[in-house]
């Protein structure tokens, strides 16, 4: 187990600057995901720690001991990358059993650890499988596996779960949580997918090309997205978000008036689709779409606004396509954020016009 | 709409079926008009040098073979192009074997022996073959053949094991790391493999000659090697190309150094690849024949193409049957090769070339 910590550590390839200036702190034993769109230097952050990378400048620390210069091998760091990367030629056993080959355990005490960590991810049965005859789900359980048998510091996950089918992913997503439960061993996700974040991690890191926009709980980033990026990226379906003028105490949007709280100038006003409802009062729109979720129906909704997403609860149905409606929320659900900066107001809020 | 209903699906299906049939017959015509000319000689290399006898000039024996293997190549493309399932194929295949050998026993078989090889056991068969037809002077003096045969294995083998391992390590380089002039080395060693060897003989003469190394066998491996690397190199980098780096990262957090991550994990991806440029390479030095034409000069350097060149330039005109069986026992170990690696060879397009 390790604490982790960032200290304006910089990436750069050639002329490339992927990593301006990153400072983070990861507790030891917590579960954190860093969550971003491709491309905003998750992967290179997490190859940084593993020692795959060098970075460019600023310090790495393991518990407090700087270790930029560490060897990959000796840094004791159980990684999962996203295409898996088992050896295709060894047998799931010798594939597991790897990482102990270099350790100089005996063999009898290596054999043993392989099979507690095959039970562990429940693959004791494809030992004397190739990854070839392997399922993506299996191979992913096997990847798990040969990054927990050697006992890692540092547990670190590379979009685990994009290459298995949604109900694959969902299990998944329980059983990792309930690995790291179990083990306690500090571990570090990388996902692009909100979804997975929000559900598996104690602690969210917001990255956006190379920054850390936000960190915080789930729950945090949810309700007070520091930026218009992390409230775009935070929800499915995503944030409705209307550009508008404050002044005197009402945000126009063309022509609608939202009675706003402590803001002013020009600012975006973000409104979640699960918090909208259809009602007598509130801005007026027209139905263009209905698209069915289960439970949950999602209308697009055409405004003098542009369109705007709803959520409603399957029960509450009966609106059709074409069919004039009002949409109203609550005060404390609504954002408001500067648009030229593209911060949170912490504070602001709108009403619903009546 | 109603001329559009009245489609005739019969008549269309009988016109496809009309179609890929005539198709068919075309592909087995061509199959057959180009095996034979591949086929024939090989056969009557075969043929030849177990049945001539010293001094006579008798073709009757070839014909009636041809007799037996015409009939035999066109039955073998007859039985794949009709043949319905594989269990046919194979069947069909093992009758037309089976037919096509009783009547080569029959009408060949009385003419075969084993005289011709009298070279194997027999260092001065030149004398011997020649006394038979009262001819005694100007023979030459001929090496052993197993010395010869010695030669071309040690060539073919060093040349093939210092190719693998320096085309291995140096197209690994070229696969993963970033240097200046990488692109430009890449375009040359094209390039380079698309000189005319014969060219660079001189020079090369004039090297061997001031390092000391003409007329030994390692200056002859030396060069061969120069001129095999590119392309093995070129070879072996489309199949690093095609590794994932992700193994080797992987491999490198599990606690491998870096060499040990490319013995253990990155090697075993490319083998196929190792073995293609293996096997082409070691023929290359089996069947070398310009350069130790040119380098090697005595005859306890002789190797088995020099061998093979002067027997052909001593014995042809009163014995081509012993031609012939130094040419079938110089073909006999490429031949193996072949066979043994000929799984492996099919795979080397998906390892894929690219620059
Ligand atoms: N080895 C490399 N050489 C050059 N550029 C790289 C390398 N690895 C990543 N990059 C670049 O760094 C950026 C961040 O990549 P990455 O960390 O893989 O993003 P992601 O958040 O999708 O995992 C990308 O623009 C990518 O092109
Ligand atoms: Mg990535």
């Amino acid at each position: 187990m390790a604490k982790i910590e960032f200290r304006n550590v910089v990436k750069r390839f050639g002329a490339v600057e992927v990593i301006p200036d990153m400072n983070l702190v990861i507790e030891d034993g917590e579960f954190v995901a860093l969550l971003g769109p491709s491309g905003c230097g998750k992967s290179t952050s997490l190859f940084m720690l593993a020692g795959i990378y060098l970075p460019s400048g600023g310090e790495l620390l393991f518990d407090g001991h700087v270790v930029n210069e560490v060897e990959a091998r000796d840094r004791n760091v159980g990684i999962v990358f996203q295409s898996y990367a088992l050896y295709p030629h060894m047998s799931v056993r010798d594939n597991i059993l790897f990482p102990l080959r270099f350790k100089k355990t005996p063999r009898d005490e290596a054999l043993a650890r392989v099979k507690a960590a095959a039970e562990l991810v429940r693959v004791a049965e494809l030992l004397d499988r190739r990854p070839s005859e392997l399922s993506g789900g299996q191979q992913q359980r096997v990847a798990l596996a040969r990054a927990l048998v050697k006992e890692p510091k540092l547990l670190l996950l590379d979009e685990p779960l994009s290459n298995l089918d949604a109900s694959l992913r969902l299990s998944m997503r329980t059983e990792i949580k309930s690995l790291h439960a179990q083990l306690g061993v500090t571990t570090v996700l990388v996902t692009h997918d909100q979804i997975e974040a929000t559900t598996m991690a104690d602690r969210i890191i917001c990255m956006r090309a190379g920054q850390i926009e936000q960190v915080g709980t789930p729950d945090d980033l949810y309700l007070k997205p520091s930026s218009l990026f992390v409230a775009g990226f935070i929800g499915s379906p995503p944030i409705n978000l209307i550009a508008g003028e404050a002044e005197g105490g009402t945000v126009t949007v063309n022509g609608v008036r939202f009675p706003v709280e402590g803001a002013s100038g020009a600012v975006t006003v973000g409104l979640r689709p699960e918090h909208l409802r259809f009602g007598n009062t509130g801005f007026a729109g027209r139905i263009a779409q209905i698209e069915p979720m289960g439970r949950e129906i999602l209308y697009v909704v055409e405004t003098g606004m542009g369109v705007v997403r709803v959520l409603e609860q399957g029960s509450s149905a009966g609106h059709s396509t074409g069919e004039e409606v009002r949409i109203g929320f609550q005060p404390e659900n609504s954002l408001v954020f500067e648009t030229a900066r593209q911060k949170l107001i912490a504070g602001a809020h709108v009403q619903a016009p009546i | 709409m109603a001329a559009r209903a009245m489609v005739d699906w019969d008549a269309l299906a009988a016109r496809a079926r009309v179609a890929r049939r005539t198709k068919a017959v075309v592909l087995y015509a061509f199959l057959i008009a180009v095996s034979l000319p591949i086929i024939l000689p090989y056969f009557w290399l075969v043929t030849i040098a177990f049945s001539a006898k010293t001094g006579v000039a008798d073709t009757a024996v070839l014909w009636r073979s041809m007799a037996v293997v015409i009939p035999a190549v066109v039955a073998f493309w007859l039985v794949a192009a009709l043949a319905q399932s594989r269990r046919q194929l194979w069947i069909g295949f093992a009758a037309v074997a089976a037919i096509a050998i009783v009547a080569f026993a029959l009408l060949v078989g009385p003419d075969l022996h084993l005289g011709n090889f009298i070279f194997l056991w027999e260092p001065d068969f030149a004398s011997v073959v020649r006394s038979r037809i009262g001819e005694v002077k100007g023979a030459v003096q001929f090496p052993n053949v197993w010395h010869a045969f010695g030669n071309s294995i040690l060539i073919a083998g060093a040349q093939t094991a210092i190719v693998v391992t320096v085309a291995s390590l140096a197209a690994y380089y070229l696969s993963r790391f970033q240097f200046p002039g990488r692109s430009s080395m890449l375009r040359s060693l094209l390039v380079l493999h698309a000189f005319p060897v014969l060219t660079l003989i001189v020079p090369m003469f004039l090297m061997l000659y001031w390092i000391g190394l003409l007329d030994t066998l390692s200056g002859v491996i030396i060069v061969l090697v120069a001129f095999e690397l590119p392309f093995a190199i070129f070879i072996m980098k489309g199949f690093f190309d095609a590794v994932p780096w992700d193994i080797e990262m992987s491999a490198l957090t599990d606690g491998a150094s870096r060499r040990q991550a490319f013995v253990s994990v990155v090697l075993p991806q490319v083998r196929n690849g190792i073995l293609a440029i293996a096997v082409f390479t070691f023929i290359r030095g089996w069947e070398e024949y310009i350069f130790v034409f040119t380098f090697l000069i005595r005859n306890s350097n002789w190797t088995m193409s020099l061998y093979m060149y002067w027997v052909r330039d001593d014995v042809m005109g009163v014995d081509y049957g012993v031609v012939s069986a130094v040419g079938v026992f110089y073909l006999v170990p490429s031949l193996i090769l072949y066979m043994a690696a000929q799984r492996y060879l099919m795979q080397m397009s998906i390892g894929g070339v690219k620059g």
